[in-house]
């Protein structure tokens, strides 16, 4: 028996390759997690018939899992926009920590009313989250300094200034947790229709404009440029160095956001560990989203659905929530794959016996 | 059909969706000879011989070698039959030995998965099963050079390489010879080479040519593909010319002048002979005094350069590549600062200035590597037909951009410099153009902003007959509309036909000016080899320095 295995480039990629990896990576995912809910003794049908049932057509499930969005959206955003210049912003999750305590503290300590304090708030986390990514964007337009190293570190000191501050100056409320005061009601985002707060507005708009930004305007031509070969664009008079500056401080802006979002819309307070790492799960958001900003935002809708799924199926079947983490995880490595098949062609080649050649009629006789 | 035919190709046909890229092509090659493939850029050279190299299959036609029809459905049965291939872009991994890499193709499984070797830890059975075979040689490799073997076949062809010295240590020239060395050892008997001299320097080129020469002493077969027709003179027996999918026939190179395959391979009459009208020089558009620049080693590239350009003037500069002229173009072209000196554009100072300024000054450049500086491969047609002139008022009001205008203006572009392979400006990629195309793209980006000064370095490397007669007479015309332009160019024909004035530079300086009706062509080369010094004696034992810095190591 010989066996030959293949690994060929492929000249082109076919378009329903193209446009179904995403489609295909989340569906191979839940596949192979459904061996996890087997072993589990769940059947994966009626989970997975839970998981988005309940997030999508009932209302409660739906409202959550929109809550959910919002952070997952505007991380989401923090990793695209730096992604289409070429950088790689894997610090959303310290950006959105910085925003979320700027916020905070002018949401505890300045008193103004609602239609003021909460945009103030948010301005305030913008900036915060736009200076803590600022840091690595300078580091890396000037000085060449690997990005996604040190927006990676800045995450851990971000959480540790959260730690500190959640346990001394900004501690408040009844016990000694790592939390802080309560909000008051001007400080709290309002709700809309439906109740769920106006921060999903706010993620609506970011992806508006970002999409705006990447298609409609001078500055989107050039971090499109810059991101494909920033020699060229220098050459053609473009800023690689106002570009990379750009794209992560308005990423970090917009994790901030999602942070304040989060504890002014949905939490009512900052509490330490508030958010199971929106910040990292932006990175696949990102890559699944990578083509256009509605593309990030259906993205960050599907892991919200994730998110809340899972939470409704360990409810209903007692599955650990820890299997939530195993889908995204999976997602991730399909993308990886995805990624591979998509440019490589594999082929096994198993023949029986000893090789034949058909015989070749013979043409041409000379 | 002669005795002496080695490979005969007979009615190849391919279609790719859209194209037919091999009409029923036919193909018939001797022994030991060198026989060229000539064509223009999309003629359907490299796609037949990416079916001789089992990289596509035909649609339609056989293949015999020796008399043998071959079956190709991978490079590996190719190799197997006999048939090598070097490719334009080297195949090579800097950080391995020149031995290692030689062998790095053939797979040879790590020692302890050979079925022959005798002193594996692996019991026979497992090492002859056919599955840990195939895995074996998929997945381990042996690294257990036969560098002697691959020093003696070096030497035996007269190739003076050291096989132990890592790849990054050699220089282009000797880096091609490792890929036709990779080729030698698989015990090839035909050899193509696709484009071999697009990355070398005349000099450069000059070597492999002797080194061709050895081989079919040995008896190969050599395809040689080119676009150049000087080439075709200097080392084919015989030619084949491809137009458009066809083999528009074979001929002696004795037989046929250079004007004849040019017809055949562009279809009409070719100029070599450009008309230059007189043009009146107006005022400087460029003013450089002393200028100083490292290149990117932080040597000493540029040593006080003065340098003055005026409107409607050809400035051509001549030299060995390496000796400063790069640097010399990006100075001008301002993404490359100056440590002294002084740069006047327009009259005005602008020196240490942003690209921005230049570009915003009037300043165009057609850089020499179009996939380094020239363009963004992976952008659409109209992302690089527009990545200077976007920032126009024209193309809406700041903050924003009209896409659509972008695309009408991309698509002017794309008509008026007959720009061939788009098929949508907003969906075909700059890299999917070939050489001449893209370098038209560039070009036309670059002039149709009309600019004061234009530098141009190498604008018709690598370019096909057809697009280098564009690109020349675009470049007077835009002359003739005033604008001053530097033409930095390795080929001396080039810079003779072109230029009113010629400098020559060597080791980062001016060392010599004439005009093109004074020159003397063998002056100049003494100059650009240093050898035009009042003290002489000294160049002949300082060669310039040779094509290192410029090596690819991608």
């Amino acid at each position: 028996m010989n066996v030959a295995v293949t690994v060929d480039a492929r000249e082109d990629i076919p378009v329903w390759l193209a446009y179904g990896t995403p489609v295909f990576t989340v569906l191979a995912a839940l596949a192979v997690s459904a061996i996890a809910l087997v072993v589990l003794d769940v059947n994966p049908v009626a989970a997975y018939a839970t998981m988005f049932v309940e997030t999508l057509f009932t209302e409660f499930g739906l409202r959550e899992t929109l809550t959910k969005a919002v952070p997952l959206i505007l991380t989401g955003l923090a990793v695209y926009l730096p992604l289409k210049a070429g950088l790689f912003n894997i610090g959303a999750e310290g950006q959105l920590v910085a925003g979320a305590l700027a916020g905070t503290w002018i949401g505890l300590n300045v008193s103004l009313p609602g239609l003021a304090l909460v945009p103030l708030m948010f301005v305030a986390a913008a900036v915060a989250g736009g200076i803590w990514a600022g840091i690595p964007a300078y580091l890396r337009a000037k000085w060449d300094v690997n990005e996604i190293i040190t927006s990676l570190l800045l995450t851990f000191v971000a959480l540790e200034i959260q730690s500190y501050l959640l346990r001394g100056p900004m501690q408040g409320g009844t016990g000694n947790f790592p939390q802080s005061e309560r909000f008051s009601e001007a400080a709290m985002i309002p709700e809309l229709l439906g109740g769920v707060h106006a921060g999903l507005l706010v993620a609506v708009v970011m992806v508006a404009l970002t999409y705006v930004l990447m298609t409609k305007t001078r500055l989107g031509f050039e971090i499109t440029f810059v991101g494909s070969n920033d020699e060229a664009a220098q050459q053609a008079g473009m800023s690689k160095f106002y570009v990379y500056l750009f794209v992560f401080v308005v990423g970090g802006a917009f994790a901030a956001m999602g942070g304040i979002s989060e504890i002014a819309g949905a939490q009512g307070r900052y509490r330490a560990g508030f958010e199971p790492g929106y910040g990292f799960t932006a990175i696949p958001i990102a890559l699944l989203g990578r083509n256009s900003a509605f593309k990030v935002m259906l993205a960050g809708l599907f892991f919200a659905v994730l998110f809340v799924g899972g939470s409704s199926m360990e409810v209903a079947f007692g599955v650990p929530a820890a299997l939530v983490e195993i889908i995204q995880a999976l997602v991730i490595l399909f993308l990886i794959t995805a990624e591979f098949f998509k440019s490589y062609r594999v082929g096994i080649d198993i023949k029986r016996g000893p090789t034949e050649t058909p015989a070749q009629p013979q043409r041409g006789d000379d | 059909m002669s005795e002496h035919t080695t490979l005969r190709m007979e009615g190849i046909l391919k279609e790719f969706p859209g194209v037919v890229a091999n009409d029923h092509v036919n193909l018939s090659v001797e022994r030991g000879e060198i026989h060229g493939l000539l064509g223009e850029n999309g003629a359907g050279k490299s796609t037949l011989m990416k079916i001789l190299y089992g990289l596509y299959s035909q649609d339609d036609g056989d293949i015999y070698l020796d008399g043998e029809r071959l079956d190709l459905e991978s490079p590996q049965d190719a190799i197997d039959a006999g048939i090598g291939m070097v490719h334009q872009h080297f195949m090579l991994i800097p950080r391995l030995t020149v031995a290692e890499n030689v062998v790095l193709g053939e797979r040879e499984p790590a020692t302890a998965f050979r079925s022959d070797a005798e002193d594996s830890w692996l019991p026979a059975a497992v090492r002859n099963n056919s599955l840990v075979q195939s895995l074996a040689g998929q997945f381990s490799l042996g690294l257990d050079v036969p560098e002697q073997r691959i020093q003696d076949l070096a030497d035996q062809y007269g190739f003076d390489i050291d096989v132990s010295a890592k790849i990054w240590e050699l220089d282009v020239g000797q880096q091609q010879r490792v890929e036709i060395l990779k080729a030698l050892y698989r015990d090839v008997d035909l050899l193509i080479l696709d484009e071999p001299t697009a990355v070398l320097t005349p000099t450069e080129a000059e070597r492999l040519f002797d080194s061709l020469e050895r081989l079919t002493d040995e008896g190969l077969s050599i395809i040689f593909i080119t676009h150049k027709l000087t080439e075709v003179d200097a080392i084919v027996d015989r030619v084949t010319v491809l137009r458009e999918g066809q083999n528009v026939g074979t001929a002696e190179v004795s037989s046929v002048t250079r004007a004849e395959l040019a017809e055949m391979m562009v279809g009409r009459e070719v100029l070599f002979e450009i008309d230059r009208d007189a043009v009146d020089l107006g005022e400087p558009v460029l003013r450089a005094r002393g200028v100083e620049a490292t290149n990117n080693r932080n040597i000493e590239a540029l040593s006080g350069v003065d340098l003055t350009v005026r409107q409607g003037e050809i400035v051509g500069i001549a030299g060995v590549s390496g000796n400063g002229q790069k640097e010399l173009a990006e100075v001008m072209a301002g993404i490359r600062d100056v440590t002294a000196g002084e740069l006047l554009v327009n009259g005005e100072d602008i020196t240490g200035a942003k690209p921005k300024t230049f570009v915003d000054s009037g300043v165009s450049f057609v850089p020499e590597d179009r996939l380094q500086y020239g363009c963004a491969e992976d952008l659409s047609v109209m992302h690089n037909a527009t990545m200077k002139d976007f920032r126009d008022g024209r193309f809406g009001d700041r903050p924003f951009l009209d896409y659509g205008k972008l695309r009408d203006y991309a698509e002017t572009l794309v008509d008026e410099f007959d720009v061939r392979g788009v098929s949508d400006v907003t969906e075909t990629k700059a890299g999917d153009l070939s050489g001449g195309n893209l370098q038209k793209l560039i070009l036309a980006r670059e002039i149709y902003r009309d600019p004061d000064l234009l530098i141009a370095n190498q604008p018709t490397r690598g370019v096909d007959v057809g697009a280098i007669e564009f690109i020349r007479e675009t470049l007077l015309e835009q002359r003739k509309a005033g604008t001053g332009i530097i033409l930095l160019s390795e080929d001396l024909d080039e810079i003779f036909d072109l230029s009113d004035r010629i400098l020559v530079v060597y080791e980062g300086e001016f060392v010599y000016e004439t005009t093109p009706a004074e020159a003397d062509r063998e002056r100049i080369g003494l100059e650009m080899t240093g050898g035009g010094d009042d003290d002489g004696g000294e160049a002949e034992t300082s060669p310039p320095p040779s094509g290192v810095t410029q090596g690819s190591e991608s």
